[in-house]
């Protein structure tokens, strides 16, 4: 028998390729924003930089995509919970590409600068976390994956790791004096872009979850605080940085 | 009544054009959605061609329907979100290719790896377009060695010359003796550097040719140990400490003593020089089955690692300003790579900024009779 709605099935498939390319684009834009960063490339950062109009042009036309299907065709179920997965992680996605715009911006800032290799090697190894968050998010929408998606929460805890490493080893640098105040705080500030990417990686793991079981992870906290259980600490504390990764 | 009539006939007239104009685009619809079979491949020794080449191929029929992708084309770099990307491309060159227009557009991918792909797109005279992904990773990567050796080497060949020259011209109108001396000393140095520049670099051609090779039975230790005692002075001057460790009795090779330790006196000498003071480098000698390994261990500034790939090209600098107050050349590497290729073994690095860098030199091991 042939598919009902075969229109409509086939905007939500175009729907999902474009958000596939969008997070791919940021994906991308991670380890760019990273080298531009660490080599101080100006003409790479003004390229990306010029890049986010793009990305934002085609996040409002993805979006309200969505929101016509939404009042237009009425989807339900699965077809419905995708629609609405695709409008929050759309936010989620760009507001990852601002955030490598503003590693770029903060690399314009530090130019000429050295940073210690301890630092870069911290910028990079963030990086790379966080380039495998987005993937794992991508890869997890793509297939539509639970686990997957599950799994990205967990990682995340390593960039935190990473992030709070980081901002030690630059308070160590500062009270050293081997490290100009300004440069520090714009590094704290990087560090804090790449832990954000992270998180939006998350938040895209879990509407992968609720497309594919109707339930957000959200719902465990929301059920705790109508039986009024305290919140547990989750803060999984200092990460260990290995130095080889045999 | 009249004008109800006429309004009737008007009706009715536009209705039938409707219906016949619906007609003829039922009639042409399943033309254009049918598949041209002269463009799609349809044998299985076309097929088994197709898929065996390196070059991604899409075939694509003139209704813009996909009907026939190879191997090489669906999984192109392996990394999910670049194969997103490339697919972007390919879409948006065959939406060109099918109002005729051929498109090509390069794409640099940031990886980790970095990628370069050539996609290209052709319309077809049948209708529908061909698409070609090709990688062209190394071969980019091949320019961009022989632009960079170019500069480098002028640069490393050249500033000494420059600056002796320079500073010869201002020692012809001096009278002050202190300068002179200062003078004098800065164009002794700047000849020690082209001095070493150009020892390496015969050094380097004597290992390439591989023809001196003066082949026996050599025990790692024994190289190790000689290169340790050769960085011993300027560990010393940079408070590092060198520590060895052997954990093998297997540790024989078939090779050329003065070659291997050349090789590995650059490491350690290298190892040294990026340390910290206080510092510590570990050179180790272990073997497996088949295999001697020496590593190179320490813990000093690490290398980049977008330029791990690069390290071994000649006169390749991580950070120029402080490469040249380590006094190296930027030929060490390239000696140990030909070093250890010429004894049919290979190098591997492992490294991390701020972390530290591991060489590793593994060689096919000899059995000696005890």
């Amino acid at each position: 028998m042939d598919e009902l709605r075969k229109g409509f099935h086939h905007e939500l498939d175009v729907a999902r390729k474009d958000l596939a390319r969008l997070a791919a684009a940021v994906i991308e834009a991670i380890p760019r924003a990273t080298t531009i960063l660490l080599n101080g490339d100006l003409d790479g950062a003004n390229a990306l930089i010029s890049d986010d109009d793009r990305i934002d042009a085609l996040s409002v036309d993805l979006e309200e995509r969505c929101y016509q299907l939404l009042a237009l065709q009425a989807p339900v179920a699965g077809d419905l919970r995708q629609l609405v997965a695709i409008v929050k992680m759309v936010g989620d996605i760009e507001r990852s590409a601002d955030l490598t715009v503003n590693i770029c911006k903060a690399a314009r800032r530090v130019y000429g600068h050295d940073l210690d290799p301890r630092l870069r090697g911290l910028i990079t190894r963030m990086s790379e976390q966080a380039q495998q968050l987005f993937s794992a998010a991508l890869e997890s929408f793509e297939e539509n994956d639970a686990s997957k998606a599950a799994a990205i929460d967990d990682m995340d805890s390593f960039l935190d790791g990473l992030q709070r490493e980081f901002m030690r080893t630059i308070m160590e640098e500062n009270s050293g004096s081997h490290i100009d105040l300004q440069v520090a705080i714009q590094m704290a500030m990087v560090a804090r872009f790449y832990e954000r990417i992270g998180d939006h990686a998350v938040n895209i793991g879990e509407r992968v979850q609720y497309v594919v079981t109707g339930w957000l992870p959200e719902h465990k906290g929301a059920a705790r605080y109508k039986q009024g259980i305290p919140r547990p600490n989750d803060d999984t504390g200092a990460i260990p940085i290995v130095l080889e990764d045999n | 009544m009249t004008y109800f009539l006429a309004l009737l006939a008007i009706v009715g007239w536009g209705a039938a054009y409707f219906a016949w104009t619906r007609r003829e685009q039922y009639v042409i619809a399943p033309m254009q959605d049918e598949v041209p079979v002269d463009i799609a491949p349809d044998n299985s020794a076309t097929l088994d061609v197709l898929n065996s080449l390196r070059l991604g191929v899409v075939i694509v029929a003139a209704n813009g329907e996909e009907i026939f992708r190879n191997v090489a084309a669906t999984e192109v770099t392996g990394m999910r979100h670049a194969d997103v990307l490339v697919d972007e491309v390919v879409e948006r060159l065959i939406r060109a290719a099918s109002v005729g227009n051929a498109g090509s557009e390069q794409i640099e991918l940031a990886g980790p790896p970095q990628r370069v792909l050539d996609v290209r797109v052709t319309p077809l005279a049948e209708g529908g377009s061909i698409a070609t992904i090709d990688d062209i990773t190394e071969r980019w990567k091949l320019d961009q060695i022989r632009t960079d050796f170019v500069a480098n080497v002028s640069h490393e060949l050249k500033t000494p010359v420059g600056a002796i020259s320079v500073l010869a011209e201002t020692i012809e109108g001096e009278t002050e003796d202190e300068l002179v001396l200062r003078l004098v000393r800065r164009m002794i140095m700047e000849s020690q550097r082209m001095g070493r520049t150009i020892d390496d670099l015969l050094e380097l051609s004597r290992i390439e040719m591989g023809g001196e090779m003066l082949l026996a039975p050599i025990d790692l230790n024994d190289v190790a140990q000689e290169a340790i005692e050769r960085a011993q002075p300027i560990a010393s001057r940079q408070g590092v400490s060198i520590h060895f460790e052997s954990k093998t009795d297997q540790r024989t090779i078939n090779g050329d003593y003065f070659q291997l330790v050349s090789a590995v006196s650059n490491l350690v000498d290298n190892a040294v020089k990026y340390s910290n003071a206080g510092g510590e480098v570990l050179v180790t000698t272990s073997s497996n089955n088949d295999d001697v390994e020496i590593s190179v261990q320490d813990k000093g500034i690490g290398i980049p690692m977008a330029s791990l790939e690069r390290i071994f090209e000649r006169f390749y600098r991580v950070d120029r300003a402080r490469s040249r107050g380590t006094g190296g050349t930027g030929l060490g590497l390239a000696i140990v790579r030909h070093v250890v290729t010429n004894h049919g073994g290979e190098v591997n690095v492992r490294s991390r900024e701020g972390e530290g860098s591991t060489f590793l030199l593994r060689f096919p091991r000899i059995s000696v009779p005890k």
